[in-house]
């Protein structure tokens, strides 16, 4: 009977435990942190605070973490306090955004359209909290979409790809068929077509995020069967791992994205595809801040440089290099592909 | 089609079943050990991550793959600990335990990454184990690439599938182990210490789970990301049904899967318009067939899954 009792006990114990230690990590910085605040705008009368959710890690090496870093760089320049909760289930989106809307956050960011049914929904509860969704396309009082360009993205990945692959064959990887990674193979296939038409566009999906053994597999069945030699990928942590089998293999290319991952020294990441989110996190900030909040989409591209043309690997030929952003400003343009 | 009708790309393909099912049968060899001593343990996804996540920073610091690898199965058992204190000794339902350690062991271990790395936006690079091909043998057209051009911790998981079955078949300690499992209180008369096995069985587990997860980050591939493990330990588990607790059919339910999963994705390139979410499909619907196929007349050890009071009568 004593031994149940103890077995008992500790299992409520450790329960409990659970649920206080690992829900899902939630930063510490929002609660009090001097530094964050003192850093920014001290003239500031109120205090603004910004919190984002994620569905895979800050961490991730790719989406996550880059949104995150947009969260944080814009948070600093603004001076805004800020936390974030992530690796949230989908069934879970709402009660946290709820839970921030609860604790008097100004600005909710959620980086996904996967979010955006979710924040819609716990907008129309809370008017007086703001909402950013990340390649969202709802507009409401309180919500703003914003929207860095796929089909750019698309367009600047696949003319240098066009332009360097050698064996008339690239490849793309893609996490999760969502709209924005449609679009980019879309317009990826378009723009190497465009600059070298005998190319073929080999593509397949890893169904994941995260699973760095699956791209490492798919990148080497590419080049195998089909003798890939420049790849391009929209799926964070599956694209280190197509990377691993690129670096392996002479010849073989890969374009970054959306960070600038490359450097001039770098033999296999060519060139990246930036995308600098955090400047278009801060144009909501500023709304928040004038009171013109909502009802918007912000785009995101190269005309007002929130897409750019990472650093060039020495790999680029000079000439090949001029004759890309020939192409980037076609592409700025809109003359590129009508 | 050209480029699939040829011997290279069969060789690929058998190439990436090898190389995916490794990890996938060196948990579910886990588990195997772990279910014939009636330790039903659904927590191998957990010891999965935690194995990877300490088998990465180990090789990370050390730069030495077989430290980092030890170190992974050292995590694995030490996490499987707690399982086995709750459910061996204090004699709590299994599967909570188990679930408890899929909860536990990957917030433990993204928890470790970003105090050890910070928050930082770039993948870390760790150290990554190479092929140790055999001599002589790595040089047999076709079948030397396939069979003795690997990390040797691919070897040991083949050595280990070998082992087992002669271990739970042919010898005396592997019968008794198998007794536990069967039904414990006439084990425990014949003077087997059915508590020292479920230990060892849970020490077992541990070990080679860990060593599962930390395959993934330093022979696979040599980074480390959240989720990395990807239900590698939920495969494993069925693995062990399919297989009907037999280490030569759980090695082939791995390679199955294996080569289902290496399968969809150069499907998914012969084939570009076919939506990828039906290729990726293959491996499980495989695996339904084959039950379906199979049956599941043999079941599995009688006393799996039921805690065992010693003193109770």
């Amino acid at each position: 009977m004593r031994r149940r009792f103890t077995a008992l006990l500790t299992v409520a114990a450790l329960t409990g435990a659970m649920i206080a230690g690992c829900g899902s990590s939630t930063s510490g910085s929002a609660s009090g942190s001097p530094s964050a605040s003192e850093s920014g705008k001290s003239s500031k009368t109120t205090e603004y605070k910004v919190a984002m959710l994620l569905d895979s890690s800050v961490s991730d090496g790719g989406w996550g973490a880059s949104c995150y870093q947009a969260m944080l760089k814009a948070a600093k320049e603004e001076g805004w306090d800020n936390a974030y909760t992530d690796n949230v289930a989908q069934s879970d989106y709402a009660t946290v955004i709820t839970d921030y809307c609860d604790q008097g956050y100004n600005l909710i960011f959620a980086p996904g359209n996967q979010y955006q049914d979710a924040v819609v929904q716990v907008a129309a509860d809370y008017s007086k909290i703001d909402f950013c969704i990340l390649n969202g396309t709802a507009e409401k009082d309180n919500v703003t979409s914003v929207l860095p360009d796929a089909h750019q993205i698309g367009y600047m990945a696949g003319a240098l790809a066009g332009l360097m692959s050698k064996t008339n064959s690239i490849g793309f990887i893609g996490g999760m068929e969502l709209d924005t990674t449609k679009q980019k193979l879309e317009c990826y296939t378009k723009a190497a077509q465009k600059v070298n038409p005998s190319i073929t566009v080999q593509s397949a999906y890893a169904g994941s995020f995260n699973d760095a053994a699956k791209g490492k597999e798919i990148a080497g069945s590419m080049v195998s069967t089909y003798n890939v030699d420049v790849m391009f990928g929209d799926a964070s942590a599956v694209d280190a791992g197509a990377r691993e089998t690129l670096g392996s293999l002479s010849g073989c290319y890969d374009i970054g994205q959306p960070g600038d991952l490359g450097s001039a020294d770098d033999k296999l990441i060519i060139c990246s595809v930036v995308t600098d989110n955090a400047a278009l996190v801060e144009q909501c900030m500023k709304d928040v801040e004038s009171g013109s909040y909502g009802n918007k989409t912000i785009r995101g591209d190269l005309s007002n440089g929130c897409l750019s043309v990472g650093t060039f690997s020495s790999a680029v030929p000079k000439d090949v290099q001029d004759k890309y952003m020939e192409y980037i400003s076609q592409i700025k343009s809109g003359t590129f592909i009508q | 089609m050209d480029a699939v009708w040829n011997i290279s790309f069969l060789q690929e393909l058998l190439l990436s079943t090898i190389r995916m099912a490794t990890p996938i049968l060196l948990v579910a060899i886990a588990e195997l050990y772990s279910e014939r001593a009636g330790m039903v343990n659904i927590g191998l996804d957990g010891l999965m991550a935690i194995g990877a996540l300490v088998g990465f920073l180990v090789g990370y610091n050390t730069m030495n793959p077989f430290l980092g690898l030890l170190a992974g199965a050292a995590a694995g058992v030490a996490i499987n600990m707690i399982f086995a204190f709750f459910t061996v000794s204090l004699c709590a339902e299994q599967i909570v335990y188990g679930m408890a350690t899929n909860i536990l062991a990957p917030a433990l271990a993204s928890f470790i990454y970003r105090l050890s790395f910070s928050d930082t936006s770039v993948l870390i690079k760790g150290v990554a184990q190479d092929a140790a091909a055999i001599p002589g043998l790595s040089q047999i057209p076709f079948f030397g690439k396939l069979l003795f051009n690997h990390p040797p911790l691919v070897y040991f998981a083949y050595i280990l599938v070998i082992l087992t079955g002669i271990f739970f078949s042919r010898t005396r300690p592997g019968l008794n182990f198998k007794a536990v499992g069967e039904f414990p209180r006439a084990a425990e008369t014949m003077g087997i210490r059915v508590i020292n096995v479920k230990y060892i069985a849970c020490i077992i587990c541990g070990a080679l789970a860990g060593l599962g997860g930390a395959y993934l980050t330093i022979c696979y591939t040599n980074t480390y990301s959240e989720g990395i493990v990807a239900g590698r330990g939920f495969i494993a588990l069925s693995a062990v049904i399919f297989g009907r607790w037999v280490s030569g059919g759980v090695m082939m339910a791995c390679l199955l899967f294996g080569f289902c999963d290496a399968l969809q994705i150069r499907l998914q390139l012969i084939f570009p318009n076919t939506p990828y979410q039906l290729l990726q499909m293959i491996p499980y619907v495989c695996t339904l067939l084959a039950l379906i196929f199979f049956g599941i007349r043999k079941n599995g050890p009688k006393a799996n899954g039921q805690p065992y009071f010693r003193e109770e009568r």
